[in-house]
């Protein structure tokens, strides 16, 4: 199948490249009409669309970029991480992520990941790996065995046989406890003493009769009576000292018993509870050693079991939602926090994060508050991206992840450790002001891919010495693809592609070839496609839209057209008002008639996603000085940097050609007239150097013609960019004064090939209403601009007669002849006093 | 029979645990629509002893040290008015009326006062207690030693029929009416007749018409095997007859963990 996507215009080439050059492109002569616009055409698409969808539609024309993110996902090494620079809309989070999805789909399935209670210490979560899907089992397994426990537990501390040990063990006590206190109060009355609870402690009493001695029967006492008396309470205080010291021990070896009876009863009652567990897990080397830990504290733990938590207050009833509450912070160590679950996972993970901080990636720490305080357990940790896409793919935005809240430390941190450690930002800050878990970080295993513009990837290289490390390969993205066949058809199966997958109206050949001769126009080169997809897509939607509203079955060219005429239309607001102002003489554009030192220039708007072309007047004027061409945007700080660059060259030229043989004894000036705006770029400086020369000269410029191009030091007009949008402006302006079939726009040769003009624009031309003229040289132009030839120099460097250079050199001898006579009489003069 | 209380009293002091003792009281108030008395009782040996020049005291935290009247006079003051508390906490929860007074050495008792004592000590620090001090009383006397909430049944000891033991019966059932419906009697095996089911038939016939759930048992005297069979049976308030061998009421009294009511 041949398309005729283009004719073939790569034979075109400038002059000292050697190329042959198509007859009907001649230098100077206006632009056949067929050079105007590259059309596709509609025969040569197949007919069948539909049946040809292209599967990688963000592929088209990226093959450099594919073969990068294929190898770095090959490279299992560590610092294959992928950068995808270029445009945005150019499909690449689609491609990436088409690509990065049918290699996952054949990878094996991650991990799961889960966080589980370290009971030896719970600021550090232990972490637990099992087979994809398998860590909502073991977490629904520890739910029953709590449920289970919740119920078997009480029933075994229920059971006789456990209350009647208990009750040994508590009497044990009770009389261990009670006995020496008894036999001391015995032993205490036999001398007449007894033994008295004070608020504190304990405390011996003299009795008589019955009664605690008073200090006055005290005294009364007889002093034998009084000092045995208080000897005896020494030897009975000595003897309660004695037993009070014991009494600690034998708290200790009481709750040492019931502990160990609880033990028990504990151990028996859900032995085969953890046997059961243990066997569905067995096949895991993390998991029996956890439950081992889990039956453990279990059994030290039983009274969690036994019973509601107790009220602060007797008889004063814990509301439900409070008692809930507590009852689940008793649990909740025997919980499973399952981070992530690969059940339902098919192969590797691919992930997008949308937005990408620390927190969003490595995961975090959350606090809930508690009767005050805010507190965390291992519960709270909640995974991040870097956790859902372990064993597979991340995808991120690198400008995202730049401005995230320390994604980007987080991110580097990760991948250079090989491990996801969730930190709070306060820790990660060193700020931290309550308690934080530090869990055990997870190993990482993840190829993550960058997508960003090309300026931020050549700053992270030139700056941060860790990308280098850890983004080893960069993916770059074109946003344009050549315009061959093969890509043509490729282009159109992705449009038939987008149909369908958008549900669209059927696309006929004649709006699928127009969707690609506007991809060659979005290029800005007839022999370019855009690879900015996205605006495809949005075309092709609008063109949908159109034929919908329009009642149609399938979209043809003509809503494709209606469309992009829409969109500029959208947004043509300044364009038009500054297109009105131009036809009312508020701004002067002249397009007819001939001035001196003045030619019209051309410039390219862009606002917000609408590019076009404006023409202004550029005026130049000269005078007696020492060599300088000035230029005014400058001096007023309107110029930008390639714009100074520009007029800077004309000075370089006019010295090159005329300041052989004299000095240049000139002041020029240069200005964008009626500009109100900053300018930049150089593409008129070829319009700078016409007016320049025409003031010099003294020779009138056709003002019929626009003039875009750089040019060089030697008089070369070189490419511009946006040369269409340009073409475009002036001719709407002609068009609003008046088409004489006499204007027309003279462009660089070199930009032939980018030509892809408006439809009007190549009617005006085929009629010979309007013309693009291309030129290669400074002199071509200044024959087509004053009708002079421009003139050869001689061997001595001088220019014939008549000719445009000889009128210039004249002019120049003049101010130099002027210039050599005012610095006579300036010599001549007396000097003067001080 | 007939069984009239005017008023509950709750008598606290310095030595025994307060808060079981005062929420029984406030639900049996509650219960039984009477008002509510807190009565807390200072120590008169106690502040005797202080008086004396070489009064000492031992405590597990800080082992020997001086016993100043001043001082004790400030802690009795402290619980005292903690218990204040505590008792208008109570009767506020429960919704009855109520007073408190501070007293040294005794209070007078109405003829229809229910009186409701901690039956347990204080701890000394941990957990170790002394034996509880207790004295037979005219009036019916509840030692509180265990939370309401914590259930359990209502145990009657009964060592002989006659309309004595049938007045306590009733007075047994009521308040197991009031924890729950669950009475269990147990009748001393010497004194209850050849025939154990000729006991059960009289406490059934005793307790007719009265939602209860009833067991009847015929025990030996044991106090071990009694303790035992107490754990066994979760039993929450024991009710004796004030009027048994104090030798045998003191070994019950001291050595069960659960509520002991004594009843003349």
């Amino acid at each position: 199948m041949e398309l005729a996507a283009s004719e073939d215009r790569s034979s075109y080439r400038q002059p000292d490249a050697g190329g042959p050059r198509p007859p009907d492109a001649a230098p100077g002569r206006p632009l056949p009409p067929a050079l105007l616009y590259s059309r596709c055409d509609p025969a040569s698409l197949p007919e069948d669309l539909a049946g040809a969808v292209e599967d990688a539609a963000g592929a088209i024309g990226q093959d450099r970029a594919v073969e990068a993110v294929e190898f770095a996902v090959a490279m299992r090494r560590k610092g294959y991480n992928v950068y995808a620079l270029g445009p945005s809309g150019t499909g690449k989070h689609t491609l990436i992520d088409d690509l990065l999805r049918r290699r996952a789909a054949a990878e094996p399935t991650p991990s799961d990941w889960c966080y589980v209670n370290n009971f030896a210490d719970p600021q550090k979560p232990r972490r637990l790996e099992l087979p994809p899907g398998r860590a909502v089992h073991l977490r629904e397994a520890m739910r029953r065995l709590v449920e289970e426990l919740r119920a078997a537990l009480p029933a075994a501390f229920e059971r006789d046989d456990y209350r009647t040990r208990r009750e040994v063990v508590d009497q044990q006590f009770k009389e261990r406890n009670e006995e020496p206190f008894a036999e001391l109060q015995r032993h205490a009355e036999a001398k007449g003493i007894t033994l008295i609870r004070t608020p504190m402690g304990l405390a011996l009493a003299p009795r008589r009769d019955g009664k605690v001695l008073s200090p006055e029967a005290f005294e009364a006492l007889p002093a034998q009576e009084r000092e045995r008396v208080q000897r005896d309470m020494a030897e009975v205080q000595g003897e309660l000292e004695a037993v009070m010291q014991k009494v600690p021990q034998w708290e200790r070896e009481h709750r040492d018993a019931v502990r160990e009876l609880n033990r028990e009863t504990t151990g028996g009652a859900i032995a085969l509870m953890m046997d059961e567990l243990r066997a569905g897990f067995c096949d895991l080397p993390d998991v029996p050693a956890y439950l081992d830990a889990v039956e453990r504290d279990i059994k030290e733990n039983a009274d969690d079991f036994l019973a509601p938590a107790a009220p602060a207050q007797p008889g004063v009833p814990i509301p439900a939602q409070l008692e809930e509450a507590m009852t689940e912070a008793r649990f909740r160590r025997y919980q499973v926090n399952v981070m992530v679950d690969n059940g339902a996972q098919r192969g590797a993970p691919v992930v997008y994060e949308d937005n990408p901080t620390h927190q969003t990636l490595v995961g975090r720490s959350q606090y809930m508050a508690r009767f005050g305080a805010l507190v965390t357990d291992f519960n709270l940790l909640t995974a991040g991206a870097l956790h859902r896409a372990n064993g597979g793919y991340l995808i991120l935005d690198a400008q995202k992840l730049l401005t995230g809240s320390l994604g980007w430390p987080s991110l580097k941190r990760s991948l250079n450790a090989g491990e996801i450690r969730i930190e709070t930002l306060e820790q990660l800050l060193s700020m931290a002001s309550t308690v934080t878990l530090d869990p055990e970080p997870i190993p990482l295993r993840v190829k993550v891919v960058l997508l960003g513009p090309a300026q931020v990837y050549y700053l992270l290289s030139a700056l941060d010495d860790d990308f280098k490390e850890l983004f080893k390969i960069a993916a770059d993205f074109d946003d344009r693809i050549e315009r061959s066949p093969e890509s043509t058809l490729r282009y159109a199966r992705f449009v038939a592609g987008v149909v369908r997958r958008d549900g669209l109206r059927p696309f006929d050949r004649g709006a699928v070839a127009r969707v690609i001769e506007q991809a060659a126009r979005l290029a800005g080169d007839s022999e370019k496609l855009s690879a900015g997809l996205r605006d495809i897509v949005d075309l092709l939607q609008e063109s949908d839209e159109l034929a919908a509203e329009a009642g149609l079955g399938a979209v043809g060219a003509a809503e494709v057209q209606q469309a992009i005429d829409a969109r500029f239309r959208r947004g043509d607001r300044v364009y038009r008002r500054l297109q009105e102002e131009i036809g009312r003489r508020t701004i002067r554009v002249e397009t007819d008639g001939s001035v001196v030192g003045q030619i019209n220039g051309l410039s390219v708007i862009s606002l917000g996603g609408l590019s076009f072309g404006n023409p202004s007047r550029i005026t130049a004027r000269v005078r007696l000085g020492r060599g300088e061409v000035v230029d005014i945007e400058r001096e007023v700080a309107l110029g930008g940097p390639l714009h100074s660059k520009g007029v800077l060259i004309l000075a370089g030229f006019l010295g090159g050609r005329f300041g052989q043989s004299r000095p240049l004894s000139l002041n020029a000036s240069l200005v964008f007239e009626q500009s109100y705006g900053g300018v930049d770029g150089d593409s008129a400086s070829a319009a700078e150097l016409f007016a320049l020369l025409s003031a010099l000269a003294d020779v009138p410029l056709s003002q019929s013609f626009a003039v875009t191009g750089s040019v060089d030091q030697l008089g070369r007009i070189q490419a511009i960019g946006g040369v269409n949008e340009k073409i475009e402006g002036f001719f709407d302006v002609c068009r609003t004064v008046g088409l004489t079939g006499r204007q027309g726009v003279v462009i660089p040769a070199s930009n032939i090939e980018h030509l892809m003009l408006r439809q009007d624009i190549v009617a005006a031309a085929t009629e010979e209403r309007f013309r693009i003229i291309p030129i290669e040289t400074v002199d071509q132009g200044l024959s087509l601009l004053t009708g002079m030839p421009a003139g050869e120099p001689d061997a001595e460097g001088g220019y014939p007669e008549g000719t445009f250079n000889q009128r210039v050199a004249a002019r120049l001898d003049g101010f130099a002849a002027k210039a050599a006579e005012l610095a006579r009489q300036a010599a001549a003069l007396p000097p003067s006093r001080p | 029979v007939t069984w009239r209380v005017g008023r509950v009293v709750v008598r606290l002091d310095a030595a025994s645990e307060s808060r079981p003792g005062i929420d029984t009281a406030a639900r049996l108030a509650a219960s039984w629509r009477v008002p509510l008395r807190g009565v807390f009782v200072e120590d008169e040996e106690l502040l005797a002893l202080a008086a004396l020049p070489f009064a000492v005291q031992i405590t597990l935290a800080a082992g020997r040290g001086v016993l100043r009247r001043a001082e004790i006079e400030g802690h009795l003051r402290a619980f005292a008015e903690r218990a204040r508390r505590e008792v208008a906490a109570a009767a506020e929860r429960h919704g009855v009326e109520w007073s408190f007074a501070v007293v040294r050495g005794s209070f007078a008792e109405d003829e229809d006062d229910f009186i409701v004592a901690g039956g347990a000590a204080r701890p000394l620090g941990g957990q170790a207690r002394l034996p509880p001090r207790w004295q037979p009383a005219a009036h019916p006397l509840l030692l509180a030693r265990r939370e309401w909430a914590v259930g359990g049944s209502v145990t009657i000891m009964l060592r002989r029929r006659g309309p004595p033991a049938a007045r306590l019966l009733a007075i047994a059932a009521e308040i197991a009416r009031l924890g729950g419906g669950m009475l269990t009697v147990l009748g001393a095996a010497d004194a209850a007749g050849p025939d154990s089911n000729d006991f059960a038939a009289w406490v059934a016939a005793q307790l007719e018409g009265r939602p209860l759930i009833l067991r009847t048992e015929l025990v030996d005297m044991d106090l071990a095997a009694l303790r035992q069979r107490f754990a066994a049976i979760d039993c929450r308030l024991l009710v004796l007859e004030a009027s048994a061998p104090e030798e045998e009421l003191r070994g019950l009294v001291e050595r069960v963990a659960c509520d002991v009511l004594l009843l003349r």
